[in-house]
């Protein structure tokens, strides 16, 4: 008996996937990850970067065009989605219409064998876990969009996959109950155990709710890492771009000393960062989030002079885009004080701090 | 004024359904309470004899006595209609839920397709039929000469000839509801299906016919209905032989010369139809339902 705790839930292995046209589109570009067992993994990127292609992939949906997918170390790649001990929360529900919501819920089980009376029993403590067992014998139409979302959640637990697919569950629901949803989608995973693979294109969605990200774009992983991790040490533009908010910088490395290099950005003007590795010669691109800039009001050695061009107010914070001079703009974010005035306003002069430890450089 | 604009409104309909609908029906129901003129057309006198004769024979002794042969027509015309019916079911929910699945622009020629036999008239179509089935026929002459049989077989003038005609005729009537509901199909539900451990078989079982059913429905009416009083197929190819229902109220038309007889067996027909439809419309609000509570 294998250690199932040790194999990954799902491998996937130089995986392809063109759909037949004139150029053929290749939606998913020799790929290989790993899910881990009893993790809540999601794949984030922005529409047509290949996350929904390869959620089809893992449910059977789609046949792969090369390559090979395993479920806990057993060849999956032709066997159909029925076959599969995956189960898939729709983005649009796709609950029965024709079924009550016990009859949607024991659908799986039903299919799978169970007699009428267990499958119904199961559903019922399923319903029970995402507190809809009242609604039971309703029609998906007399549901709301977040009930729906719900039952459609007791429908693909019920069966007790291996692994539970969810493609873009929360989209269609408003702000509030996306965020009761993110909590409850969390609780489920622990107390089930199931991995969960989550896609959406919700940086929040996904940095709230994940044991690891994979950032997609243009059929390819760009990183896969922790929250934090994504957010803090992306690995290139299109991650740092992606997650959250950046300044970039282009610049070359002028002098290292120990862990800290100086890039000059503009002909007058040079930060420094902490590096790592020894930066490239030539050109990089250098990434620092807003909110790890400070807005000074005087010079000191390590800070850069500005102008306040314009500010927007965001609530718990204010961007401040700022010329500097002689050089690029950049965006500071501030937090904002208990009275909530603004630190500096359209045209005033002000000094830019820039820690060299927020300052990271990327990848080309 | 309103009120005048309101009724100016309505009455293009108010007069369809009132002269060619309504009126029509009520002339029917009110010449089978009514003595039939001996040289046809009926003379205005209340009488019961038309509905009377459905079921019971006057001798010559002016004694009544049951005479089912009118109910076994009437039940064989049931019998041929339904068999047809699940047959054009069985013909034309493949073929519906073929054309559904294709790309939207190779649907519409698909459908077109469907609709081609109503290009000609339907009395060729079914003399067709004829040289189709006749002893000299195509299938005779074929099953002869391959030597499958020695002599040939009575296809015409058979019931089964009948049932063949109207399946024939009546199959684009099954497929285009059909058709209807399952375009509106929600494909991503069989996908769900799927997922949920139902093989192909099972998603169709359990999701799209469930789904597709009010166009079964719809359908099985369209063609239910003229078949029960069909005229054209029983009388061509089942040879006048097995009389059917619609055979006999043309009968009473013309060579019987019995009109309210003629009337009382078309409102039979409007009766069991309607009953059908009652049937149908209890069975379509039930179905799908899985679990027992």
């Amino acid at each position: 008996m294998r250690d199932e705790s040790l194999t990954p839930a799902i491998q996937a292995i130089d995986i392809c996937k063109s759909y037949p046209g004139s150029p053929p589109v290749e939606a998913l570009k020799n790929e290989s990850l790993s899910i881990n067992d009893n993790e809540f993994f999601t794949l984030l990127g922005p529409s047509g970067c290949g996350k929904t292609t390869l959620l089809r992939l893992i449910a059977g949906f789609e046949d792969l065009t090369s390559g090979e997918l395993r479920l806990y170390g057993e060849d999956i790649s032709s066997m159909p989605p029925e076959k599969r001990p995956i189960n898939t929360v729709f983005q649009h529900y796709a609950l029965f219409p024709h079924m009550t919501v016990v009859e949607n819920v024991a659908f799986g089980l039903r299919r799978r064998g169970t007699d009428v009376s267990q499958a119904q029993k199961t559903a019922l403590e399923m319903l029970d876990l995402v507190q809809m067992s009242q609604f039971a014998n309703r029609r998906p139409s007399q549901l709301s969009g977040g009930q729906q979302q719900r039952v459609s959640l007791a429908r693909a637990l019920a069966p007790h996959p291996k692994v539970l697919l969810l493609d873009e569950p929360l989209s269609a629901l408003d702000l509030k109950l996306r965020q009761s949803m993110r909590t409850e989608l969390k609780r489920l995973q622990r107390e089930t155990g199931i991995t969960f693979v989550f896609v959406t294109h919700d940086q929040e969605e996904a940095l709230s709710m994940s044991d690891r990200i994979a950032v997609m774009s243009a059929g390819r992983v760009q990183q896969i890492a922790s929250p934090s991790e994504i957010y803090e040490q992306p690995r290139n533009r299109f991650v740092a771009d992606f997650i959250g908010d950046a300044n970039f910088f282009q610049g070359k490395v002028t002098h290292q000393n120990g862990n800290t290099a100086r890039f000059r950005i503009s002909p007058e003007i040079e930060i420094a960062a902490r590096t790592e590795n020894t930066p490239p010669a030539g050109d990089v691109t250098l990434f620092v989030r807003p909110e790890k800039l400070d807005l000074l009001t005087s010079a000191t050695s390590e800070t850069l002079p500005g102008d306040v061009r314009e500010i927007s107010y965001l609530g718990n914070t204010t961007d401040y885009a700022i010329d500097l001079r002689n050089g690029p703009s950049i965006v500071v974010r501030s937090e904002n004080h208990h009275n909530g005035d603004a630190l500096a306003l359209p045209g005033d002069a002000v000094h830019v701090g820039i820690d060299p430890s927020a300052v990271r450089v990327l990848e080309a | 004024m309103q009120r005048i604009r309101t009724f100016a409104g309505i009455a293009p309909a108010t007069i369809m359904v009132v002269c060619f609908m309504l009126l029509p029906i009520l002339i029917i129901v009110v010449y089978s309470f009514l003595e039939k003129n001996p040289y046809g057309g009926v003379r205005p006198e209340l009488s019961f004899e038309a509905y009377s004769r459905l079921l019971l024979e006057r001798d010559f002794d002016d004694n009544l006595s049951f005479n089912p042969s009118y109910l076994l027509i009437l039940f064989r015309s049931i019998w041929v209609a339904a068999v047809s019916v699940a047959a054009c079911v069985l013909i034309g929910f493949p073929v519906a839920y073929y054309i559904a699945m294709q790309p939207a622009e190779r649907r519409n020629l698909l459908i077109l397709l469907i609709t081609i036999p109503f290009w000609t008239n339907l009395l060729i179509r079914t003399y067709c039929w004829i040289l189709v089935l006749r002893d000299t026929g195509l299938i005779n002459e074929m099953l002869l000469s391959l030597g499958v049989i020695q002599s040939p077989i009575p296809l015409l003038y058979t019931e089964g000839a009948i049932i063949l005609g109207l399946i024939y005729t009546y199959v684009p009537f099954m497929v285009l509801p059909i058709y209807a509901s399952l375009e509106r199909l929600d494909v991503r539900l069989i996908e769900a299906s799927r997922d949920l451990y139902a093989s192909r078989i099972g998603a169709l079982r359990h999701v799209v016919v469930p789904l597709s059913l009010p166009g079964i429905v719809a359908g099985s009416i369209l063609v239910f209905i003229p078949c029960l009083g069909a005229f054209i197929a029983p009388e061509l190819l089942g040879g006048g032989k097995n009389l059917m229902l619609g055979s006999l109220v043309q009968l009473q038309f013309s060579t019987s010369r019995d009109w309210p007889f003629g009337s009382a067996l078309s409102v039979v027909i409007m009766i069991v139809v309607m009953l059908a439809l009652l049937f149908y419309a209890r069975n379509a609000r039930n179905s799908g339902t899985e679990l027992v509570h």
